[in-house]
């Protein structure tokens, strides 16, 4: 009677060790999914703010819809490797005895516990089993308690970290950082893609222009229009889809797009491209020679806070894209840049030109304005602001990236002194055509 | 010369103890080796399938030692033992017994059975595919009843009774392969192959020089049997664990074309290409039975009163091999049972994890 007490209380230890070990193992099994899952959340979370950063929003979309489909595989295969480490007693015991070489002691002993059987080997096996507790002790069998995945996340954190550092200092763009977006933009209507306007978006632009120029914008609009109308329907999807990942950048990098101030944008007559101003989407801003990419990137950049005040208060730097037609500018009041020592006249305007970085513009641009009617004649003179008119512009960057918050590159103002081979650009003297050659020139710009 | 100390007395024992077994099971071993060289396993599967009451066939190249082995065995053992060599003419009268006409002392004449070789405890079968397939099936009752029926009368085989019967691989020509029926009955198949350059150097020496110590017997020869039946009833009272159970019937399973999808503790299915390619029979149930059987006394030997998987995964190729019939595509591709087996061992070792 004795005897069978001692034995059933050897039996009771053995398993009161399984389930300890059982515990641990659990425990363990609970750390792991915890710390897993953070660390893909964590990472995946990090993963996409970096992509809402750095990309444009297309991009941006895809990455997040890859980035969320992988995070929720790794969470779900995650979850099925912790149910397979989360042991129930018959695996403790296992687990136990493989660790602690027991050769499937402890595995018979529990399964056999509840109705020992018939053998006169069974006290036996439960005294050998007892006699080799010390192998088994939970501390032996599984020395953690914490879980190695508790690296994970911390990892997933330090590298997340030090990419957000590296690309904070490799953004430190002084020209930006330190104006700010602007809100006065000077452009070639020729530069520009028109689009229409989103429905959804506010009127958030005044443009000024020539009545000339603004015909021409009214007919690119028009054409614009009937483009997008022939347009198939993937590529309006991919329209919303460049919308709804643009509005989901602004959220995740959190922009507000209604703080974004006015832009006043300033319309040059479009050049004539060979093939007619209307004969087809405005040429690329980055494929003119002399034109950065972003020079007819009118869009403003919708993170106007971004953590850098704007020099002056309200009043932005403005932009030319590219000026040439300064006295038509000049007549319509273009407000000098700050810092800037012209007087907005026409001859300050050219020499801003010059030094603007956009120079070049000058001798590709000869073409401007030569409407045909305006070729005899003086030019009339437009009264200030009569013709000026609200109209909403979807103007496209043609660098995706600077609409997702990143801001556009802007070239700084470099100022070059003139050789002595080199005079400042002027407005050409305008003059009469002679009689005789008026059908020729007719014809030539007519064609 | 018997060992007080061991066998003497262990029939008067009311327990036997794990360590007793193991403590015996080694002595007659080493016994053993002092007439055979090297063949470690061989040995041990062949005390094995003893002591859990089975029988063996052993297949080997002439001059391998098999004779000497079992002859060294019922030595150890002190048990009686008979030696049969089978030939084609060989009929089954000439072993189990033939009733003979005897005059008596009052000149009356009465038929009495003449017990055949087939009486005692060791019984080894020389080249048992020698001989046909009547005489080869005479063997049937015996070892499975253990039990020999003779012009009517039943008689009783005294425990323990343990076939060793030998195949020759080689001199096919004129031999009758072992039906499967009698294939199954032997416990294990234990190969004898050649020996090593070194242990060829130890038989050289120890069978052209002087004799070396003689094999003594391990119990006293009254207590022979009893204390050998002991030892196997405390095999049997090994414990094995349900798991250990479904492990083995999976691995048997696994060796059966129709059934080579293995289940696995996770119900994660494996299948063994090899069977279903190569294998026109799979083992029967006996198969499992001999890996229970082969586990407990490995377990024994281990010091443990619980089976391991270990121990099962140890005993698959003496117990399963010989009940597999491969078809003619694995002859075509040399592929043997051998493979057959761990090819399944492997499938159901993967899927116990």
């Amino acid at each position: 009677m004795a005897e069978n007490r001692r034995e059933e209380q050897k039996l009771w230890l053995i398993l009161f060790q399984i389930k300890a070990i059982r515990t641990r193992l659990n425990l363990l099994a609970i750390q792991f999914w915890l710390f897993t899952t953070l660390a893909v959340l964590i990472g995946a979370a990090g993963l996409i703010y970096l992509a809402a950063i750095a990309l444009n929003p297309l991009l941006f979309l895809t990455i997040a819809i890859l980035v969320g489909i992988f995070a929720l595989a790794a969470t779900v295969r995650i979850v099925r490797a912790a149910l397979r480490q989360a042991a129930n007693p018959g695996r403790a015991a296992a687990v136990a005895d493989h660790r602690a070489d027991l050769k499937g002691r402890l595995a018979t002993v529990l399964a056999l516990a509840e109705a020992p059987p018939a053998s006169s080997l069974w006290p036996y096996l439960v005294e050998d089993t007892y006699t080799l507790r010390h192998k088994f002790e939970p501390s032996k069998v599984e020395p953690r308690w914490v879980s190695r995945s508790i690296f994970a996340p911390a990892a997933v954190l330090v590298m997340i970290t030090a990419v957000l550092l590296a690309m904070k200092y490799h953004r430190s763009d002084p020209a930006f950082t330190a104006d700010g977006p602007p809100t006065e933009v000077t452009a070639d209507l020729g530069n520009l893609e028109i689009s229409p306007a989103d429905p959804s978006h506010p009127a958030n632009a005044r443009v000024y222009a020539d009545p000339a120029t603004l015909r021409q914008l009214e007919a690119k609009l028009a054409q614009a229009e009937k483009e997008d109308a022939s347009r198939n329907s993937i590529a309006r999807w991919m329209n919303k889809a460049r919308q709804l990942a643009g509005s989901l950048q602004d959220q995740v990098t959190g922009q507000t797009p209604g703080a974004i101030p006015p832009l006043a944008l300033k319309l040059q007559g479009a050049k004539t491209p060979p093939g007619g101003a209307d004969s087809g989407p405005a040429p690329r801003a980055g494929d003119q020679a002399g034109n950065h990419p972003d020079s007819a990137s009118i869009m403003p950049p919708e993170n106007p806070g971004d953590g850098v005040p704007a020099a002056g208060g309200d009043q932005r730097p403005p932009i030319t894209i590219p000026p040439e037609d300064p006295d038509r500018l000049a007549q319509n009041g273009l407000p000098s840049m700050p810092g800037d020592n012209s007087t907005g006249s026409p001859e300050d305007l050219g020499g801003a030109k010059v030094g603007s970085g956009y120079a070049s513009e000058a001798g590709s641009n000869h073409s401007a304005g030569a409407d045909p009617e305006h070729l005899f004649g003086a030019p009339t003179a437009e009264p200030l602001g009569s013709d000026s008119f609200k109209l909403s512009v979807d103007a496209r960057p043609i660098d995706e990236a600077s609409s997702g918050g990143a801001p556009a590159y802007l070239p700084p103002k470099v100022r070059v002194p003139l050789n002595s081979q080199q005079w400042p650009d002027e407005p050409l003297a305008r003059t009469s055509v002679p009689f005789d050659d008026r059908p020729t020139v007719k014809r030539v710009f007519e064609r | 010369m018997s060992d007080p100390e061991l066998g003497n007395g262990l029939a008067a024992q009311t327990t036997v103890t794990v360590a007793d077994f193991a403590r015996i099971f080694r002595r007659i071993q080493s016994e053993i080796h002092k007439a055979i060289v090297g063949h470690e396993q061989a040995i041990e599967e062949l005390l094995s399938a003893l002591f859990a009451g089975g029988h063996v066939l052993i297949e080997g190249v002439p001059g391998t030692g098999k004779t000497t082995l079992v002859k060294s065995l019922g030595q150890a053992l002190n048990l009686s033992f008979n030696r049969v060599q089978f030939t084609v003419d060989l009929m089954p009268a000439d072993i189990t017994g033939t009733r003979v006409i005897l005059s008596g002392a009052d000149g009356r004449r009465e038929f009495s059975f003449q017990p055949g070789p087939i009486f005692c405890h060791i019984l080894l079968g020389d080249e048992i595919n020698r001989a046909t397939p009547k005489t080869q099936s005479a063997l049937l009752e015996a070892m499975a009843e253990r039990q020999v029926t003779a012009g009517g009368v039943t008689y009783p085989l005294a425990p323990p009774y343990f076939v060793m019967a030998t195949l020759n691989p080689i001199e096919m020509e004129g031999t009758y392969p072992l039906p499967e029926a009698q294939l199954d009955r032997f416990l294990f198949k234990v190969r004898l192959g050649y020996p090593g350059e070194e242990e060829l150097v130890r038989i050289i020496s120890a069978t052209t020089g002087a004799p070396e110590s003689p094999v003594e017997p391990v119990f006293a020869a009254v207590e022979a049997a009893g204390a050998i039946e002991q030892l196997k009833r405390l095999v049997r009272e090994v414990i094995v664990a349900p798991r250990i159970e479904h492990y083995a019937a999976r691995l048997v399973r696994a060796t059966q074309p129709e059934n080579s999808r293995v289940l696995g503790d996770l119900h994660s299915p494996i299948k063994v290409d090899a069977v279903t390619r190569y294998v026109s029979f799979g083992s029967s149930p006996r198969g499992a039975q001999a890996l229970i059987l082969g586990a407990k006394v490995r377990a024994l030997l281990d010091g443990r009163a619980n089976i391991a998987y270990e121990d099962i995964d140890r005993v698959a190729p003496a117990a399963l091999e010989h009940r597999i019939m491969l078809n003619y595509a694995a002859h075509t591709d040399n592929v043997d049972a051998a493979r057959i087996v761990e090819e399944a061992v492997k499938a159901v070792q993967a899927a116990r994890r």
